[in-house]
């Protein structure tokens, strides 16, 4: 049945390939012309050579470097402490027994499909009173867990970490802390690694509660950053696409080093910051 | 299995956002202010002016687009903090914003009450609150009307391009739709104007009522003929292809502006600083400066007001005043072409006389300054600003070629009541 | 530590954080959303009048509500049927020797990690009106540049298929993963009753992959409903843009409340509009969760 690719498939298959990577293509090739290139009839198909004027032009437009260093901050912040807290929470529904256990995950799963987006207002006014607009604290706590995660590091903790494992650890005299530490963690930790994966490019793609909360000149994250870069008095698309280029880079970088882990162990749902 | 999880980064990261997210006062103990601008202000030499002669402050500039800044202001005023302690306001939000007065620091605490004369007098009484007993806002900037044009394109149309005989051609709306036409039938690589919009807000803005009676607050755009005439000039324009069709203030207008994509822009004063940024140094000598059609007019101008949440109030209070006495204004005028509302300002004959090379030398002076003493504000109603974002789409919608301007004077009409509901 | 405290309170200890935040970021603005949606409530004077289900008639009856339905829905269905039926193709691509396997998976993944806002960017230069690719594309076939944002069925288009390039892929490889658990003895069963490929496609591997199927299809729903930084960016930074073109043309239900909100500072009518989005996630959350536990039960 598992055939070798003919060449309609073949031809299938360069069509995926172009349509994936033609749009990156597409930014690096805009990114690298000056605005006059770019407005021509034809438009240019080949990278031109003003990628590192335009790059220098969009660290002077918009504080770019504040805007990466304020990513970084909030997806490696909302990335850890999801991988922990998710799986600490999921170990406890998946292997320990207490009590309102099943009313207590029922409340997770219910809210999984919910994102917490949809109470934006009072989440604002919430903000507003603990002093948090403007500031990365209004991004990064509440995303510093979400349902989905516990949801599917219940099902990991299943999966991958025999009860056996668990019960030997208690009759060994294992604290339960202890227990997650050196036995469920490890054994956790494909799974703890494409979380982690899916959690920062969440966070770092976030858009739409960062650009209600944090100002788009004191305290913007990359995206917040391209968006003003796009709405403003600036002139050029090259300009713009070329923030759009460094803010994907780090993403892209963090995925060719990761993809062989998150290729196989995709969840089937997605993640909300 | 005995490996355990070395996680240090976690821990490093945590402690990093709280190292992080600290923001406040400046490092070197002096007294930091901010100042939330949009567009351009010009104040950048005016902040380091003011540092050497009070060591002790750290001024702090942070610039918007005019969207952002008033949306990030609102907000911030809502959350009750992240405010700057300076904040500027554009004219058209000011009746939104004196409904929340008490977010502010009234001025006249402070003595602001005794600067009174030395704004022109309608630009005073928009900046007050409570019948003129709170002082909300120190005025800036006014928007003396004047039409921008390129001297090029004009050429190339036949059309004549000294700045007398340009104004000559068009002592009407009517006149200037005239010239659109004989301008469209030499040119077809450029429009004559940038969008409908722009051309409607000035025509608009030369009437003293649009939207909104100035006795009773009430809602008149339906019926009040100010209005449906900019509705129909304007919208005639767009209908017949004679607009770029770009949003001012949007990529695509700068882009227009940086290749020359239409010929002329209703332009206040402050849009003088817009179109040099936009068309940079190659731009230059190719526009020139004349006189409105339908005479003078005020399209905007702004203020600087304080807000409560501040923690340096009457510091921030004695910033806004230098900002904005005489002396600064001038400054700005005569380098940035920012059009003071001080009557001492100007009047004074080096305002009156100053040029800008940009434009071709054009007289700013003489053409905006001048027509000073004779600029009346519009009024504008309380609920403004959920009124005119309509029309703006109706005349959108004109342009998109989707409506004809009878269906999209219709629907906003409908769509303005609805909203007002 | 006593043993029987640690088995007794540990527990509580390991969930408490997620119930914790849960309730302060999730739970609470929710309720307080409800409360506030009974009210007059400006967003910076803060409540003004109890008006108990006012908001609720007044946006039954409110025609731009409708129309950020109808726009949501239709650029869901713009988005989802092809981009289903595209993942399902792929899958089947993939879904044999291939030399590189890895190196395809990623790059079908990869544009799924492209920041939103990026793509947002770079898809509304390319559908640009005077200077896009897609311009000059279409003039190939001497067809006239299209405004794409001034038209419904273009600006549906143009969002839809900015969803599509960072979804698109995601779904194939959970297709794949699901194809890949279909047992190989109903593949050889179909090729020894002389099926063909397509029939045995069509007979065993679209049953077998039934669940997967249903379940993204809920999922981009409840994505679909959430759709709001590609249709915003699409519209560019003018007033329009936020309204989702000058005759609301493509302004989502997400939009919708955001204009509300944060732009004519009606706090009230937005939370309306929050629990209206609220209620319809939590009928489509509800069907996922029977088919997830349909799934998980496969295990």
């Amino acid at each position: 049945m598992r055939r070798a690719p003919g060449v309609l498939a073949s031809a299938a298959l360069l069509l995926v390939l172009l349509g994936s990577l033609f749009p990156l293509y597409w930014s690096v090739v805009v990114a690298s012309h000056d605005n006059a290139a770019m407005s021509a009839r034809v438009p240019p198909l080949l990278p031109g050579g003003e990628l590192w004027r335009n790059v220098h032009d969009v660290f002077e437009a918009v504080d770019f470097q504040a805007a990466l260093g304020n990513s970084a901050i909030v997806a490696v912040t909302v990335t850890a402490s999801n991988v922990l807290l998710s799986t600490l929470a999921g170990f406890a529904f998946a292997h320990l027994r207490f009590r309102g256990r099943r009313v207590l995950f029922g409340l997770v799963l219910g809210s999984v499909m919910v994102p917490a987006q949809l109470g934006v207002v009072p989440l604002f006014e919430l903000v507003g009173e603990l002093g948090w607009y403007g500031r990365l604290e209004a991004v990064v706590v509440p995303g510093l867990v979400s349902a989905f995660g516990v949801f599917w590091m219940r099902q990991a903790c299943r999966e991958a970490v025999p009860r056996e494992l668990v019960d030997a650890a208690r009759v060994d005299g294992c604290s339960l802390v202890r227990t997650y530490w050196h036995v469920v963690l490890p054994a956790l930790r494909p799974h703890a690694l494409v979380l982690a994966m899916l959690t920062f490019l969440a966070s770092w793609n976030d858009f739409f509660w960062p650009l209600v909360v944090l100002d788009p000149v004191e305290s913007p994250t990359v995206q917040v950053a391209l968006a003003h870069l796009a709405g403003g008095y600036y002139t050029d698309y090259p300009l713009v696409l070329t923030g759009a280029v460094l803010g994907t880079l780090p993403v892209v970088v963090l995925f060719a080093l990761l993809a062989r882990k998150l290729v196989t162990g995709l969840p089937g749902g997605r993640v909300n910051p | 299995m005995q490996r355990a999880y070395r996680t240090p980064w976690l821990v490093a990261a945590l402690v990093m956002v709280v190292a992080g997210c600290g923001g406040g006062a400046s490092g070197d103990g002096r007294l930091r202010l901010t100042v939330a601008t949009f567009g351009e202000f010009g104040y950048d030499p005016l902040f380091e002016e003011y540092e050497r002669a009070h060591p002790e402050v750290d001024v702090v500039g942070r610039v918007a687009d005019f969207d952002s800044h008033h949306k990030g202001l609102i907000t911030a005023l809502a959350a009750g903090n992240g405010a700057a302690d300076v904040v500027a306001i554009e004219e058209q939000y000011m009746p939104r914003l004196r409904q929340s007065a008490d977010r502010f620091a009234d001025l006249a605490r402070f003595g602001a009450d005794g600067l009174r004369d030395r704004w022109a007098p309608w630009k005073w009484a928009q900046g007050v609150a409570a019948d003129g007993k709170v002082v909300l806002g120190l005025g800036t900037d006014m928007g003396g009307l004047a039409m921008c044009y390129r001297r090029d394109l004009f050429e190339r149309a036949g059309l004549p391009t000294d700045r007398d005989q340009v104004a000559a051609l068009w002592p009407t709306w009517e006149g200037y739709a005239e010239v659109a036409e004989r301008f469209a039938g030499r040119v077809t690589d450029a429009r004559f104007t940038d969008s409908v919009n722009t051309v409607y807000t000035a025509v608009l803005n030369q009437a003293e009522e649009n939207y909104f009676a100035k006795a009773d607050d009430s809602f008149i755009g339906a019926t009040n003929p100010n209005v449906k005439r900019a509705f129909d000039i304007a919208g005639a324009l767009g209908a017949k292809g004679h607009t770029a069709k770009v949003a001012t203030f949007t990529q695509p207008w700068n882009v227009a502006i940086n290749q020359g994509s239409f010929a002329t822009i209703t332009c206040p004063a402050w849009m003088l600083t817009q179109i040099k940024e936009a068309g940079g140094p190659a731009g230059a000598g190719k526009w020139d400066i004349t006189a409105i059609p339908g005479g003078g007019g005020n399209w905007g101008g702004s203020y600087l007001a304080v807000p409560a949440q501040g923690e340096h109030q009457r510091e921030a209070y004695r910033l806004a005043e230098w900002l904005t006495a005489p002396e600064q204004q001038k400054r700005l005028f005569v380098d940035d072409g920012i059009l003071p509302s001080e009557p001492e300002v100007y009047r004074d004959p080096v305002v009156l006389q100053h040029k800008d090379p940009y434009f071709g030398d054009a007289p700013v002076g003489r053409l905006f300054a001048a027509s000073s003493d004779t600029v009346r504000p519009n009024y504008r109603g309380v609920r403004d600003a959920d009124v005119r974002p309509v029309f703006g789409r109706a005349l959108g919608r004109v342009e998109d070629g989707a409506q004809d301007v009878g269906q999209a004077w219709e629907q906003a009409v409908r769509e303005a009541r609805d909203v007002l509901r | 530590m006593s043993v029987q405290w640690d088995r007794r309170i540990t527990p509580y200890l390991f969930v408490s954080p997620f119930f914790v935040l849960f309730a302060v970021f999730g739970l609470y603005p929710l309720l307080r959303t409800g409360w506030m949606s009974l009210h007059r409530w400006d967003l910076l004077a803060g409540p003004v009048r109890f008006t108990g289900l006012a908001n609720y008639a007044d946006l039954l009856t409110d025609p731009h509500f409708y129309n950020a339905l109808a726009n949501t829905a239709s650029i869901f269905v713009v988005a989802t049927v092809p981009q289903l039926a595209a993942a399902l193709g792929i899958a089947a691509l993939l879904d044999r020797p291939l030399r590189g396997r890895t190196a395809w998976h990623a790059v079908v993944l990869l544009p799924n990690v492209v920041p939103v806002v990026a793509v947002a960017l770079v898809f509304t230069q390319l559908f640009g009106r005077d200077q896009g690719f897609a311009a000059w594309v279409l003039s190939w076939f001497g067809a006239d540049p299209v405004d794409w944002q001034a038209h419904a069925w273009s600006a549906h288009l143009g969002v839809a298929i900015m969803v599509n390039w960072r979804w698109t892929g995601y779904n194939a490889l959970l297709y794949l993963a699901a194809m890949q658990s279909v047992p190989r003895e109903l593949h050889e069963a179909a090729a020894l009753d002389g099926a063909s490929r397509l029939r045995a496609f069509r007979s065993v591997t679209l049953p077998g992959i039934r669940p997967t199927l249903l379940f993204t299809v809920v999922v981009s729903a409840i994505g679909g409903l959430q759709l709001f930084a590609e249709p915003r960016l699409f519209g560019g930074g003018s007033t329009a843009g936020s309204a989702g073109g000058n005759d609301r043309q493509f302004q989502t239900l997400v939009m919708y409340l955001y204009e509300n909100g944060f732009e004519r500072f009606d706090a009230g009518y937005a939370a309306t509009i929050s629990w209206v989005l609220f209620a319809l996630c939590a009928v489509l959350a509800s069907v996922n969760a029977v088919l997830v536990r349909r799934l998980v039960g496969r295990g």
